[in-house]
């Protein structure tokens, strides 16, 4: 009688079944993209081709559905962002990819490298161009991968890669001739668990970067759980079911090492599940603060307290809750000035019950719930978000905003697919007044698809002048969305290099000193006839990925150089006039007029 | 069987292929299919539930010239059903079909808010919470429900009114309150919005989240203090209104996990007889369920039956021994029980079965050290700090039982470490003053770095513990008359507070400094953790 009911009724489904990933994908390679898109997926076309691979089969292995991170660096100093994706493989040894329920795409599993080749054309536009150095950039990074964080750990100007995963993490030192070499174990970094999302931040102002690592659960697959949704079906756990395990703070020791600090740093705790990490400067003291955004608990705001320690300020600051007291399943976060009044404020997404959280903050890092108000909530409720990221698409002056989702519980709607957790992405334009509009439907054909999106990172990959995103996608292919509209307006790009000092005792002694982007520098680009903006070279933020640190700022319908003002994680201020407009420009320490 | 299924069927393939346009008869409203995805995989139970609301639904569609009314019920009970197995889609269908059926009933139209509410669809959640409402204008509950999906979509003033008319026809609604409240928080109104928190946390203790509305009220207010003070009590439990309805469908599902979920709210309610009922039907239907069976255990040991939760632990053990979670807590309670020796089995089998099982090791570690096996303990406690250091009560425990060993030099060390690993955990400095003022070995003390550590604790706090403390000090550095005077201060507030065994400890002290001679014992055997 059951198979009757099942028979009887699902004959009677009103709506046509939804799309599968294949066919989406399928759907995308075919159509045209209509002209009025506002971002087109060029990953195919481009060689950006990658698909996150997590092993599933069957046996519903919790760390499946959390993977995986994308990071967009610029590995070789040529001047554009080149792609690293962490790849996943089978987590039971026992098993080999043939066990797997969803077959991995040919490639080897391990991370991958694509260098970016851009092309310029005759008429002046950028096409982006990549290929695969995986192997000669000498990354070797096959375990269960999670994220990656980008910094240049040892001020050499050659940027570096850390890797989460689930088993022990990487730290890949750039050796600035297109090859890495895998220092995990001599810098003390390499932490056996789960980690999600990684941070480099320069916590205590000393010109070196430091590492602050979101760690998830205690998990093994013999402590592994079997856990169902409500009628009995198998489905993943939450994370409830499992122990947290504490986030790790790493001081840089300046010598290619890292001590772990975090007994002394991070008081209390373990403060987890974390999933997303984002460093920045909330109550304006000119140090770095860190706000970890936690599955099923309370999130943390860790408020620098100048003598190397922190302390959580979550609650008070409003920020730990949703508007109703409870913790959220918070996943991808980011933080960024949406109000431009100053202060960084904050945005995290969740569950699909939940909606997403904004956080406005008044100063001083007290925050208020805004998500209501601003529309995000409620137009957010019924997803499940992952990558995000505070990002001026339209150039108009107003930091908006693009959600990667994908579910992490069975869509019973779509029980007969393989892989039945896809999700569309979500795009919202700010519109200068508090709140934000749904602009998904005009954003392009890769919005429609229902994918299982999970990391997105977020940078001028075609060096034109708007904010391009690479999404990471469990078993579906990897995106490039390519922004068509952002450059219609005048925009300034700026890369903010710093020389804080070379390494004491490392091999890397003798080397000069490179320069790097200083991450965690903010900048206030101050116009003739227009608010003030406020932005801040970063790489993190977002799900388990490493976003271009340079900064674009886009400056509406004005094309006035304005000008800028630095405020380097030193405390330092510099200033700049006359920025030139609807181009790159760096801005080097000290080469400014101090203020 | 055969009869009902191509009745079934005529129905459900009319509806698809008239898409939406199913009627029974010219006069009666259009229908919509109600489609169920597969349930080949979920629990009989369910399955049974399933059949039984279908049945009943079919039975009705048989019935000719039956109300429509009936059939609008008969609709609306399987929505019900779909809905509390989240087939949100087929449930919307079912419920919207009842509510044409059977306008008048505002059963349908409320459910239908909670499911839209439930798919984040905010509007038509308040457009359908609002219809029930012209048919019941006087539910507290609807009107406590439509104020929420107002606030949801960052509509405070549009629930005002409503949480109003709540509270005024239930002023002993805590959810009213608190709605009414959270409408004061949105638009800035502080002082309001305390009033209304503090009633509704008077009226519903249990519902803890309230002391975060409250906390962010009073950081409004700029009263900090009190605001840290209520987060600081901050729990999970909403207030709720009293919801018939609702509950009703809370409690519709009969599967091991929908138990488990119910269970896991009364939990969290404290309410450990309701929990341990909901564990012991989900078990029922899903009797090797370990995780399940340990929160029975754990609902039958927090409601004071030690032995049936041991019974229940006893019986994961059996069944699951790789469960390590029922070896540490079956651990605990030999522990409570005073039964050292298979505390100290159970906690080593969880750590056995999960290396990484920290609190398990830990509560080894303390086990061991307390039962004539401190370097066993010792080390267990060290094996903690390796796999994580900053967990400070096992840097605590390793220290202390340094002192239980009489390695003082090697338990100030220790405890000097830990005072710079973790600066702002008194327990330290206060371990540290007591070994400082009162180790037997000579080239341990130091009087006068005990005594400063002891007067720093004491501005912030006035313990026994702490004072006798201050008074070891004063005794080490020679002032023998100051130390008996503050011992006995402290002897007063203990015996004050009732506390005869502190009391007798004390006055051997008090004996030590009336006869001018120091403490050299920083810590008795009982006072060690």
């Amino acid at each position: 009688m059951a198979l009757l009911i099942a028979g009887v009724l699902s004959a009677c489904r009103a709506d046509p079944p939804p799309h599968s990933s294949a066919a989406a994908a399928g759907a995308a390679a075919g159509e045209s993209e209509s002209a009025a898109a506002w971002f087109v997926d060029r990953a195919q076309e481009s060689g950006l081709t990658f698909t996150y691979f997590n092993g599933m089969s069957g046996d519903f292995l919790f760390p499946e559905m959390l993977p995986g991170g994308v990071a967009l660096l610029d590995y070789d100093n040529d001047g554009d962002l080149d792609v690293f994706f962490v790849q996943g493989r089978m987590l039971d040894a026992a098993k080999s990819p043939a066990d797997a329920t969803i077959a991995p795409a040919p490639q080897p599993l391990m991370a991958r490298l694509f260098r970016n080749d851009l092309v310029v054309n005759a008429d002046g536009s950028r096409t982006p161009h990549f290929v695969d150095v995986t192997q000669q950039s000498g990354i070797d990074a096959r375990g269960y991968g999670m994220g990656v964080a980008a910094g240049d750990f040892n001020n050499d100007g050659c940027i570096d890669l850390y890797v989460t995963n689930f088993g022990r993490n990487q730290l890949f030192r750039n050796n600035c001739d297109g090859s890495f070499t895998d220092v995990s174990k001599a810098s003390g970094t390499d932490i056996s668990g789960w980690s999600v999302s990684a941070a480099f931040v320069d916590y205590d102002r000393d010109g070196w970067l430091d590492l602050y690592v979101g760690n998830y659960v205690v998990w093994d697959i013999q402590s592994d759980q079997k856990c169902t949704g409500l009628t009995g079906k198998r489905d993943y756990c939450t994370p409830a079911v499992y122990r947290p395990q504490r986030d790790r703070l790493f001081h840089n020791n300046r010598d290619g090492t890292f001590t772990d600090v975090t007994a002394r740093a991070l008081p209390g705790g373990p403060n987890g599940p974390a999933l997303g990490v984002t460093t920045a400067d909330f109550d304006n003291d000119g140090w770095i603060d860190i706000y970890v955004a936690n599955d099923g608990r309370d999130n943390v705001l860790w408020l620098n307290q100048r003598n190397g320690t922190f302390k959580n300020v979550g609650l008070l600051a409003g920020v730990a809750v949703g508007a109703n007291g409870r913790p959220n399943g918070s996943m991808g976060v980011d933080a960024g000035d949406f109000d431009n009044d100053g202060n960084e404020d904050l945005f995290t997404v969740q569950l699909p019950s939940e909606g997403a959280r904004l956080y406005h903050n008044r100063g001083a890092a007290l925050f208020d719930d805004v998500s209501a108000a601003s529309g995000l909530g409620p137009m957010s409720l019924g997803y499940t978000g992952f990558g995000t990221a505070w990002f001026d698409f339209d150039n108009d002056g107003w930091l908006d905003l693009l959600v990667a989702n994908g579910a992490i519980e069975a869509i019973k709607e779509r029980g007969a697919q393989l892989f039945p957790y896809g999700e569309r992405k979500l795009l919202f334009r700010n519109l200068g007044n508090g709140r934000f509009a749904n602009v998904t439907p005009q954003a392009g054909a890769a919005f429609r698809q229902f994918e299982v999106s999970r990391g997105a990172a977020f940078g001028d990959i075609d060096n034109d002048g708007d904010i391009d995103v690479v999404i990471s996608n469990i078993h579906a292919p990897a995106r490039l969305l390519v922004n068509t509209v952002g450059n219609r307006r005048h925009w300034i790009g700026l890369r903010l290099l710093g020389r804080p000092a070379a390494a004491r005792r490392s091999p890397d002694s003798s080397a000069p000193a490179g320069w790097r982007d200083m991450l965690g520098a903010r900048v206030e680009v101050i116009r003739s006839n227009a608010p003030t903006l406020w932005r801040r070279v970063r790489s993190d933020g977002s799900y388990a990925s490493a976003n271009d640190p340079r900064v674009l700022v886009g400056l509406g319908d004005t094309s006035d150089p304005p000008t800028v003002r630095a405020h380097w994680p030193d405390g330092r201020v510099e200033e700049w006039r006359a920025v030139a407009v609807d181009t790159w420009t760096t801005l080097r320490q000290g080469e400014g007029v101090a203020r | 069987m055969r009869r009902t299924r191509l009745r079934w069927l005529a129905i459900a393939l009319a509806c698809a292929a008239q898409a939406g346009a199913c009627a029974r008869g010219s006069s009666e409203p259009s229908l919509r299919p109600v489609s169920v995805p597969d349930l080949s995989a979920i629990e009989p139970s369910v399955r049974d539930q399933f059949h039984a609301r279908h049945s009943a639904l079919v039975a009705q569609i048989a019935r000719r010239g039956a109300p429509a009314a009936d059939l609008g019920t008969a609709y609306g009970e399987l929505g019900k059903l779909l809905m509390a197995a989240s087939y949100f889609d087929p449930a919307e269908a079912a419920y919207l079909n009842a509510q044409a059926l059977a306008p008048a009933d505002a059963r349908w139209p409320y459910y239908l808010g909670h499911l839209y509410k439930a798919k984040g669809a905010l509007e038509k959640s308040a457009a359908s919470f609002d219809r029930a409402l012209q048919l019941r204008p006087d539910d507290a509950a609807t009107l406590i429900w439509l104020g929420e999906a107002y606030l949801a979509q960052g509509r405070p003033d549009a629930a005002r009114p409503l949480f109003g008319r709540a509270v005024a026809l239930e002023p002993r609604s805590a959810a009213a309150h608190f709605g009414a409240g959270r409408v004061s928080l949105a638009n800035g109104e502080h002082a309001d919005a305390v009033t209304h928190l503090e009633t509704a946390l008077a009226l519903d203790p249990r519902a803890t989240s309230t002391h975060y509305q409250l906390g962010m009220a009073y950081r409004g207010r700029g009263d900090l203090a009190n605001a840290e003070a209520q987060l600081a009590q901050k729990g999970n439990i909403e207030p709720r209104p009293d919801d018939p309805l609702m509950r009703a469908l809370d409690e519709l599902l009969e599967s091991a996990e929908a138990y488990n979920v119910r269970g896991g709210r009364e939990l969290e309610a404290r309410n450990w007889p309701a929990a341990a009922e909901d564990f012991r039907k989900g078990l029922a239907l899903r009797p090797s369920d370990p995780s399940l069976r340990h929160r029975l255990g754990t609902a039958l040991y927090e409601s004071g039956d030690a032995a049936g939760a041991v019974e229940q632990f006893r019986e994961i053990i059996r069944t699951s021994p790789d469960f390590a979670r029922a070896h540490f807590s079956l651990g605990v309670v030999m522990e409570a029980g005073g039964r050292h020796q298979e505390a100290i089995e159970s906690f080593s089998n969880a750590v056995a079965r999960d290396p990484g099982y920290l609190q398990a090791r830990l509560q080894l570690a303390r086990v061991l050290a307390r039962n004539g096996a401190a370097e066993k303990g010792l080390a267990e406690y060290r094996q903690v700090l390796e796999r994580d250091p900053a967990m400070k009560e096992a840097a605590f425990g390793y220290a202390m039982t340094l002192v239980r060993l009489r390695r003082y030099r090697d338990a100030r060390d220790s405890l000097v470490s830990a005072i710079n690993t973790y600066p702002g955990d008194p327990r330290f400095s206060y371990a540290l003053a007591r070994v400082l003022a009162a180790a037997p070995d000579a080239a341990v003390r130091d009087g006068a770095r005990a005594k400063a550590l002891a007067d720093r604790l004491l501005t912030t706090e006035h313990s026994i513990d702490v004072g006798a403390t201050a008074a070891m000090a004063l005794a080490e550095l020679g002032d023998y008359l100051q130390a008996a005077a503050v011992q006995r201060d402290v002897i007063a507030v203990a015996e004050r507070g009732g506390l005869h065994d502190v009391v007798q400890h004390l006055i051997v002290n008090l004996n030590l400094y009336e006869r001018r001679q120091p403490c050299r014992t920083p810590f008795t055997d009982e006072e060690l953790p």
